[in-house]
């Protein structure tokens, strides 16, 4: 039996899924959510080279769709996993989507559905039906029924007759699937801190206040405005935008004391979209230290603040306050390197918030029978000699769910485990043989 | 609902509107008020820079004569109820302490136990006396006022001593002023300090950053403040015609003149029931409040 199980199907899955399938190996990628593609799908560009973030992963999403060695076992959770290195019996949860596989991704259901909700895709700033793809790239490109919002108007089921098919089953159930898998994969990527407690940013309290991630959907091209950088308070052009660094991460009071490496780089990212977008705008990065050290990174911030104007100032922000009738933000700081006191006032403010563990860790790791560390964090066996592997032999762990890292190193790790994954494959069918 | 009234320094020599419309209203809403024989100063937050163990003493020995009495403590002043507060925390964490304070209260045969609990005017109505009780009183609601919060310092910090309300965005008083029919919306200056902190040590200062709020306030087209504080509430209303006579000075710019009616919570609570202003103390407020009084005088259909 060579096969092997990858858990999540962000970037680090993927690439971990297409290493192995390229050499033969059969995969089984299991996904949470209805497509592939994980957090790097919502990213507008990468750095430190503004690459299109959909254009790189878009690719070897569909890849991943067309390899025969790969298995996509989208909408699906691992439930049971027994055995050991070699031969790991697993029970993996497929949910009902209620769209069979003819699916063809044409749309016409959606379009008629009147059930229009939030969309996660896009943070909640657009909204999608109740039958729905996430996104246009979705692989695999078939539909799924939210059955907690669908009111079972059945015009989606017209739709599709409509177009000859008859690809939805509203009498759909779950249903378990046993796996033998040799090694298992985790790369189930990373969440985000949410600042609840953190009420002086007023995260809750005002609309122009954004976390990253939102604003990385409302500048993509392919997000709810289009591209156009708007005020959520009015719809209005925002022009001065304000980058708060580490919100709740390296902190000793709320949220983590771990930095969470990769805010410093994509603030800057996000700052240089901005000026492009708009070369009127005023940007401003409030940063502890700027922790710039991968290759590349340094001059990448270095032509942001010399090129592009962008304004860093060291200092993090007491408090961001919203004049009631305008919407308009105030941001109180420290510059720590002059020791005043002053405000900057703001059209948006976008918090770089701690990346944390998912909490669906907890759970995994006991199905696993691997450990976790303090942060609940996917723990490995030795951080410098074993960097990809945990305690259990035969379960490999990369990307972000073993704590914050940038794009680069998780596809360097994914690459990692599936070379680790496809070594006791070898070593395992030789023994048999 | 039976409380020891702990008035504090502010309100027995100059405040006595905040008595007066206390007594008034509160007994109206079940709240029986008992006074407390032979109290001292609350031991004053800033005394502390003086003498940490002086103030923690002056504070025990009121909460001590509550105990005695055996009931929960009502301390109508924010500055009056974190020293209490503070101080009861200190005490009820270190044994220690507790036994050094109460060998010197013995001498007075009083004995700190750490029975009582310290109770906020915002807590009392907002939480045990709740906002549809208050709401089944009201007779006049104050329909058509636009009314701004100002909680206070003390009624929202130290957070994590659990005080009344939230440090960030309180919403409590403005849940309350809504009971009574008013209208309210936050605005960014809500938890900005009333100044009076540093009224001996920087007298310019202070009137700087009150004048900094009461123009704020009048900006954003409110029609008054309300504070349960009075030491706040001496700030606003008590100051403004001394803001004024410099409030080119103090605001480095041309200015227009403030006129910012200023009230207590429960001066309005009692208008809200239908009292008479005089019974509430209203005659003693310093800032121009009788356009208001007119205002809820004619009734909603002014």
């Amino acid at each position: 039996m060579n096969s092997v199980m990858v858990i999540g199907g962000g970037i680090s899955g993927i690439q971990a899924s297409l290493d192995l399938a390229d050499r033969g190996i059969k995969v089984y990628l299991v996904e949470r959510s209805t497509s592939i593609g994980g957090t790097m799908a919502q990213l507008d560009k990468t750095f430190p080279t503004l690459d299109c973030s959909i254009c790189i992963l878009g690719p070897k999403m569909v890849e991943v769709d067309q390899n025969p060695n790969i298995e996509l076992l989208t909408y699906s959770e691992v439930t049971k996993v027994d055995g050991a290195a070699g031969n790991f019996r697993v029970t993996v949860h497929r949910k009902p989507r209620y769209v069979g596989e003819s699916c063809n991704g044409c749309g016409e259901c959606a379009k008629t559905c009147p059930i229009e909700v939030p969309n996660e895709y896009d943070e909640g700033l657009g909204t999608r039906k109740a039958i729905y793809v996430p996104f246009p790239q979705a692989i695999p490109l078939r539909y799924t029924i939210d059955r907690d919002v669908c009111v079972e108007c059945y015009r989606c089921v017209e739709a599709c007759t409509g177009q000859g098919n008859d690809a939805i089953d509203f009498n759909m159930t779950a249903e378990d699937v046993e796996l033998n898998v040799s090694a298992i994969i985790v790369a189930t990527g990373m969440d985000r801190y949410i600042p609840w407690n953190l009420g002086e940013y007023g995260y809750f309290q005002y609309p122009n206040v954004l976390d990253a991630l939102e604003f990385e959907r409302l500048i993509c091209a392919s997000g709810p405005t289009g591209g156009n950088l708007v005020r959520p308070f009015d719809g209005k052009p925002a022009h001065k935008i304000v980058f708060v660094q580490c919100v709740g991460s390296r902190s000793q009071r709320l949220g983590v004391p771990y930095c969470s490496s990769v805010c410093c780089m994509y603030a800057t990212k996000e700052a240089i979209l901005v000026r492009e977008h708009d070369p009127d705008s005023e940007v401003t990065i409030f940063y502890i230290d700027l922790k710039v050290f991968g290759q590349g990174f340094q001059d990448f911030v270095d032509r942001a603040r010399d090129q592009w104007g962008v304004e860093y100032i060291r200092g993090r922000p007491g408090e961001v306050r919203e004049h009631p009738y305008t919407g308009d933000l105030t941001v109180w700081y420290e510059d720590t390197d002059t020791g005043i006191v002053s405000k900057k006032e703001a059209d948006l403010v976008v918090l770089c918030t701690a990346m944390i563990a998912r909490p669906g860790n907890t759970k995994l790791a006991e199905i696993l029978g691997v450990e976790l560390d303090e942060y609940k964090f996917f723990k490995v066996k030795d951080p410098l000699s074993s960097p990809v592997e945990t305690n259990v032999p035969g379960i490999y762990v990369c990307g972000c769910c073993h704590g914050p890292r940038d794009i680069p190193e998780s596809v360097a790790e994914a690459s990692g485990t599936a070379a680790m994954a496809a070594g006791l494959i070898e070593v395992t069918s030789k023994e048999d043989r | 609902m039976k409380y020891a009234l702990y008035l504090g320094c502010t309100i027995q020599t100059e405040q006595y509107g905040c008595e007066i419309s206390a007594r008034e209203t509160l007994p109206r809403l079940g709240v029986e008020l008992v006074d407390m024989v032979g109290t001292s100063c609350c031991g004053f937050p800033a005394f502390s820079s003086l003498s940490t163990l002086g103030w923690w003493y002056l504070s025990a020995r009121n909460i001590a004569i509550a105990e005695g009495q055996g009931l929960d403590m009502l301390a109508l002043c924010n500055g009056c109820y974190e020293s209490l507060v503070q101080t009861k925390h200190n005490l009820d964490e270190d044994s220690n302490l507790k036994a050094f304070i109460n060998d010197k209260l013995s001498k007075e045969g009083l004995e700190y136990k750490g029975d009582s609990k310290i109770v906020h005017p915002i807590s009392l109505l907002h939480d045990i006396i709740g906002v549809e009780s208050i709401g089944e009183k009201v007779k006049k609601p104050l329909e058509g006022l636009k009314l701004a919060s100002h909680p206070g310092c003390h009624a929202i910090r130290p957070s994590l001593l659990g005080m009344p309300d939230k440090a960030e965005h309180p919403e409590k008083l403005d849940t309350l002023l809504k009971a009574l029919g008013a209208g309210t919306m936050d605005y960014p200056e809500k938890t900005d300090c009333c100044g009076s902190m540093l009224a001996s040590t920087a007298a310019s200062t202070t009137l700087t950053i009150t004048a900094e709020k009461l123009k704020a306030v009048e900006g954003y087209g409110f029609d008054g403040l309300v504070t349960t504080c009075p030491f706040c509430f001496q700030m606003f209303d008590g100051r403004q015609e001394e803001i004024n006579d410099m409030i080119d000075f103090l605001l480095d710019t041309d200015s227009d003149e403030v006129e910012l009616p200023v009230f207590y919570y429960t001066q309005l609570l009692g208008l809200a029931m239908g009292l008479k202003p005089d019974r509430l103390g209203l005659q003693l407020n310093m800032s121009p409040v009788d356009r208001i009084l007119d205002k809820i005088e004619e009734g909603p259909n002014r």
